[in-house]
């Protein structure tokens, strides 16, 4: 398997939270957030409200498999950066998808 | 609604109990998020996530619970494989024997109500053989015995009367 298609499938793997732990890799892209900016980050970037429940369910995935790692925090409400295997992973997941959004919209302009 | 947060496993509220606190506090209450809170705790019990550099720091908490969970989804008390096979082959024997019983009683007694309850009764016997086995295999042969007896006896008479009064 290629590093490309390894890192592609990291966020594969996440089940039922695979698409909340895409959202926080690309909310974390901009820089380092806790799980309450996160939220609000994500609602206007995708208009998806992810409930607690599902943003630390994808927050423990993503930190457990070194994508993205906690800030030392004096409140104790860690923020969250991604690690240089979070961006590997998140740019091959970018690339596919757009690779096959290119590819519908060229089938559709021939339609 | 933070005492939510009490469903979820020790280990996983030491690490984010505060920060999920503070997302759950500013978030609108609505079933939909009762329904999310309540699925990322049996998720993070059957789950858990557990970060490299702490692999090591599981406690005997989340393992009980762990192990409890495992119970139930797989139903019931841990079994050897000759235990297994021993309340399989059990199961399969009773599910013939009842099988003998219903033909040999219909022979004789035709259409009786008895007779009905018992092709009832069988549907749920060997279930109940393979469950008592698995439940009751440290007891007493007298206890197992007893209990099987009564066991099956109530059921025998439950669909006894509900043949009964169903035929009328």
């Amino acid at each position: 398997m290629s590093r490309e298609t390894k890192d592609n499938a990291e966020l594969a793997e996440f089940g039922r939270f695979s698409e909340p732990a895409l959202l926080i890799l690309v909310s974390l892209a901009e820089g380092p957030r806790h799980g309450y900016s996160m939220t609000e980050d994500i609602e206007a970037v995708a208009d998806v409200r992810l409930g607690p429940g599902t943003l630390y369910g994808a927050l423990a995935r993503l930190e457990a498999r070194g994508l993205i790692e906690p800030l030392k925090s004096e409140d104790r409400r860690n923020p969250y950066r991604l690690t240089a295997l979070g961006e590997r992973a998140l740019r091959s997941r970018l690339d596919s998808m757009m690779a096959v959004a290119r590819t519908g919209q060229r089938r559709l302009a021939h339609t | 609604m933070t005492w939510l947060l009490q469903l979820y496993p020790a280990r996983w509220r030491e690490r984010y109990g505060e920060e999920f606190r503070t997302v759950l506090a500013r978030q609108r209450v609505s079933v939909g998020l009762v329904f999310d809170v309540l699925a990322g705790a049996i998720d993070a019990h059957l789950h858990p996530q557990i970060p490299h550099s702490s692999s090591n720091q599981f406690r005997g908490e989340d393992t009980m619970t762990l192990e409890m969970l495992k119970r139930c989804a797989t139903g019931g008390p841990k079994l050897s494989p000759s235990e297994r096979r021993i309340a399989f082959r059990l199961s399969i024997l009773s599910a013939l024997m009842i099988a003998v019983l219903y033909i040999v009683l219909t022979k004789i007694y035709r259409e009786a109500p008895a007779v009905y309850a018992v092709y009832w009764t069988s549907i749920f016997f060997p279930n109940f053989i393979y469950q008592q086995t698995v439940y009751l295999k440290k007891r007493l042969w007298l206890t197992q015995t007893i209990v099987l007896g009564a066991g099956l006896s109530a059921m025998y008479l439950f669909m006894l009367a509900v043949c009964v009064v169903g035929g009328k």
